[in-house]
């Protein structure tokens, strides 16, 4: 009698995926320790750093027409800051930005061009950076296109 | 009479044991997709930990190879700490050594006249007084450096009036 005992037994047919999985658990390793991410970090950015007066001795260009220059001085007040320039007086930064946006317009209605506008903050020796990051941003946030720090004020 | 066909009884399949991997794999090459786009291998712009001010608006700089980070330190010093990474080093730059020179200045100025994009992005704890950034700033504007990035936090939510 004959036995139909082999022919039914299943070989499971395929590619070996061992070594695949090997290799990419060792790529995925890889990349977890060796690689470095960007934290939630960005930045502000400054054409013009430190704005410094008589510098140059050079005479200006024929037909140069100088920035007009909104000074805004930023003051310590107890953990917070009190920034001035004009009728605008602030002490956040959503307060400022709205009172620059006003002071922005009304350059503007002026005949005065936006890049033409030259923003200095002029801090005291103690106001904190963050402070005056706060400040910054609002005149970036004004939309105002120049700003820059000028040294201390006493 | 019809005769009745004898049916055997099967025998069961021999089928190999074993566990089932597509879906680690899935998801392991979902993994490998997300840390080889997000993550960048090789490039240390020397940024040390500390507390930075936080703003809702800012821009990312696409271009790190010119620029040079300035990570500012001042808890319990007379003169701005500045300390950046050069040449695979971490070297500190003071903004005077007390002999007539200006370390921090000359070397922001040997960039600059290496490569006319240099930029220059600065890390400073958000308590730090104005009086230890305005020398900074100062030896920015004396090496003719435009650019200069102030490092700071994202912060996910708006307060407005």
């Amino acid at each position: 009698m004959k036995l139909n005992i082999a022919r039914n037994v299943h070989y499971e047919s395929g590619p070996n995926m061992t070594p695949l999985v090997d290799i990419v658990m060792v790529i995925l390793i890889f990349l977890m320790l060796a690689g470095s991410f960007g934290g939630a970090e960005h930045f502000l950015t400054s054409n013009l750093p430190l704005a410094q007066k008589g510098l140059s001795n050079a005479p200006p260009p024929p037909g140069w027409v100088p920035d007009e220059p909104l000074e805004i001085r930023v003051d310590p007040v107890g953990d917070g800051f009190r920034a001035t320039a004009g009728v605008i007086r602030a002490s956040d930064a959503a307060t400022l930005t709205l009172q620059l946006e006003n002071m922005r317009d009304q350059f503007n209605h002026a005949g005065t061009a936006t890049n033409k506008i030259q923003v200095i903050i002029i801090p005291a020796k103690n106001v904190q950076y963050d402070h005056l990051i706060k400040v910054y941003e609002s005149a970036l946030n004004a939309k105002f296109e120049k700003v820059a720090f000028a040294t201390a004020h006493d | 009479m019809r005769r009745r066909r004898r049916r055997y009884r099967p025998i069961p399949r021999y089928s190999e044991a074993s566990v089932n991997v597509t879906p680690l794999i899935d998801v392991v090459m979902v993994l490998i997709v997300f840390f080889m786009l997000v993550a960048r291998i090789g490039i240390s712009t020397g940024a040390e930990a500390m507390t930075l001010p936080s703003t809702l608006t800012g821009v990312k700089i696409e271009d790190l190879g010119n620029t040079l980070t300035l990570n500012v330190h001042y808890e319990n010093l007379p003169q701005p700490q500045v300390m950046a990474l050069i040449g695979g080093e971490m070297h500190e730059l003071p903004i005077s050594d007390g002999r007539g020179n200006q370390p921090l200045m000359e070397t922001l100025k040997a960039f600059r006249e290496r490569n006319r994009d240099f930029k220059v992005i600065l890390r400073a704890p958000k308590s730090m007084p104005y009086s230890y950034l305005e020398p900074i700033l100062q030896a920015c504007a004396q090496a003719a450096v435009k650019n200069v990035n102030f490092s700071t936090e994202v912060r996910m939510e708006e307060v407005r009036p």
